[in-house]
């Protein structure tokens, strides 16, 4: 009776999780153009060709340039919404609730928002010429395109881990405020010497869970800039998605996509162990 | 001291307002465009005056302008993820019912098997998984939306962790009177979960509505489109109408935050289960 239970999951990894992975292991030895019936296997050339190719290169190096804008802001900003939820003594979860709202925006549509806001005659872009002379052109700078699409995910993911943060927060009890009192830490010490430490377990998943997310990015940059402007905001799942299915090299996207498994895993496997050390040489857990 | 508490209170809901304004903003931002004459939209952050216009145009297409099927795209999205998501809770209560209270050979080795699939990167299985879908003719069908997302692992263990928390004692007695599984399921373990029921139901269909990637390869054929695909699609060529993109941006957002503001009172309970 178990296994009947179970079966919906059973035949579901069967048919959607064994036999594409093992055909994956496949078709990434393979020369394959997703129509042709012929085809032949060329060892590692997939391998190597992705190693030496420069889009795969954009994509590996964009990746971390994400992390480094993406990862501070998103921490920084949940944890400073995390705090205001915690302090106010009325309506914390309707306003948990407002934070959240960014959550449930698609991808699409708020592009679209952000591509109108930057646009060479939005409100914002005409106050920054007539007040600083300043005309930028947002997606046009290889700096400023990721920092765009950064912040848009800031902005859809805020909400979301400063309610990991809170429940981190609520988590810790009185006594230990209440002692830290006592030893003289109060305002902006008590939360350096106290909260922070004991925010270290949520400050862990929220991190590893904003690591973990600049892997999959796909939607905003093939949206707002197909990946440009010269490969800065190329992603894997853009290079993966272009092999693929525009230019019908099935072998080598399946590559690349193999590829990109491995550099997330050992990425996100570096993370936590430096995490983890970094946390154990202060002494929290 | 008293005067200096309700001070640093009044500042903080002047700070909670204001990040609440930052995180509702684009969301104003669209509807205004959406209603804008169209030479202010992206031009003035507050319209001199409203109109429908960009919606007509949206339904009826412009002079040289072909209507596109964006309400038929709506509805296709709104079949796609409805049963979808239904497949998904189904199968996960199933499975999270077998996996936590029905003892068999092998129930260790399934649970295993999940959290290595939920940890396992999806991108290796794409290019293959469009392969199967296609090979089963299932390309420019809905099956092919709606079949490899029928199943859920992490609702699956959402519900497994949950229904552990359950009382054996509550199924044996019910097995006593000679209650079936499936019967248990509908008569004891399904009310009981009805608070995480709404949040994971919440965001299996969020996720869902929003799936760009997948619902973009299998299918060409424009009446089959998703609204989000149509739209992403779309936005291409007609970028230089903005009011109507906006128009269709709140076409798209609106269901899922109506919904979602009609299950928000079960929210705060519901994600502090999700979040443990």
């Amino acid at each position: 009776m178990g296994w009947l239970l179970a079966s919906p999951y059973l035949v579901y990894s069967a048919v959607f999780f064994l036999i594409p992975l093992f055909w994956a292991l496949y078709l990434a030895f393979t020369n394959w153009n997703l129509i042709s019936p012929e085809y032949e296997t060329v060892g590692m050339q997939n391998f190597i060709d992705a190693f030496f190719s420069p889009s795969v290169r954009a994509a590996f190096w964009v990746t971390y340039k994400f992390m480094l804008m993406f990862v501070p802001i998103v921490i920084a900003g949940s944890l400073f919404l995390a705090l205001i939820l915690h302090h106010l003594p009325r309506w914390k979860g309707l306003f948990a609730v407002g934070y959240f709202l960014p959550y449930l925006a698609s991808g699409v549509a708020s592009s679209i928002v952000v591509k109108g806001v930057i646009s060479y005659n939005s409100p914002l872009n005409q106050f920054l010429r007539d007040a600083f002379g300043w005309d930028i052109d947002w997606l046009g700078s290889p700096i400023l395109a990721p920092l765009v699409i950064a912040l848009m995910m800031a902005w859809k993911f805020v909400g979301y881990y400063a309610l990991l943060f809170l429940s981190g927060l609520e988590s810790i009890p009185k006594e230990v405020y209440e002692a830290a009192e006592i030893d003289g830490a109060v305002g902006w010490k008590r939360v350096w010497h106290v909260t922070i430490p004991m925010l270290y377990p949520s400050f862990y998943t929220v991190t590893i869970l904003a690591v973990g997310l600049m892997f999959g990015i796909f939607t905003e940059p093939y949206v707002l800039t197909g990946g440009g402007p010269e490969y800065a905001t190329h992603t894997w799942q853009l290079e993966i998605y272009n092999q693929a299915f525009e230019k019908l090299n099935a072998g080598y996207g399946t590559a690349v996509a193999i590829i990109n498994s491995i550099v997330t895993f050992a990425s996100i496997f570096v993370f936590r162990k430096v995490l983890e050390k970094w946390g154990g040489k202060h002494g929290w857990e | 001291m008293a005067g200096s508490k309700t001070w640093k209170v009044g500042l903080l809901y002047v700070l909670a307002f204001a990040v609440l304004a930052v995180m509702v903003f684009p969301y104003l931002y669209m509807v205004l465009g959406s209603l804008a004459p169209w030479d202010e939209v992206d031009r003035k952050l507050i319209p001199s005056s409203l109109t429908l216009r960009s919606y007509e145009w949206l339904f009826q297409g412009g002079e040289d302008v072909v209507p596109r099927p964006w309400l038929r795209a709506f509805f296709n999205s709104l079949l796609v993820t409805s049963a979808s998501t239904l497949l998904m809770l189904v199968t996960a209560v199933m499975v999270g019912y077998a996996l936590s209270k029905v003892k068999f050979k092998g129930r260790q080795w399934v649970n295993n098997a999940i959290l290595f699939q939920m940890f396992y990167p999806s991108i290796i299985l794409l290019i293959p998984l469009f392969l199967i879908v296609r090979y089963f003719g299932w390309y420019n069908t809905y099956w092919a939306m709606i079949l490899p997302k029928a199943v859920n692992l992490w609702a699956i263990f959402m519900y497994t962790n949950f229904f552990r928390g359950i009382p054996d004692e509550l199924i044996e007695a019910a097995k006593m009177d000679g209650a079936g599984h499936f019967t248990i399921i509908r008569r004891i373990v399904w009310p009981m979960s009805r608070s995480i029921t709404t949040i994971i139901f919440l965001f299996l269909f969020m996720e869902r509505w929003v799936e760009l990637l997948w619902d973009m390869l299998v299918v060409n054929n424009e009446k089959m489109l998703t609204l989000n695909v149509l739209l992403a699609q779309m936005f291409g060529p007609y970028g230089g109408y903005p009011g109507p993109m906006y128009a269709a941006s709140v076409l798209l957002t609106l269901p899922i935050l109506i919904l979602f503001l009609l299950f928000s009172r079960n929210f705060k309970e519901g994600m502090q289960f999700i979040l443990k």
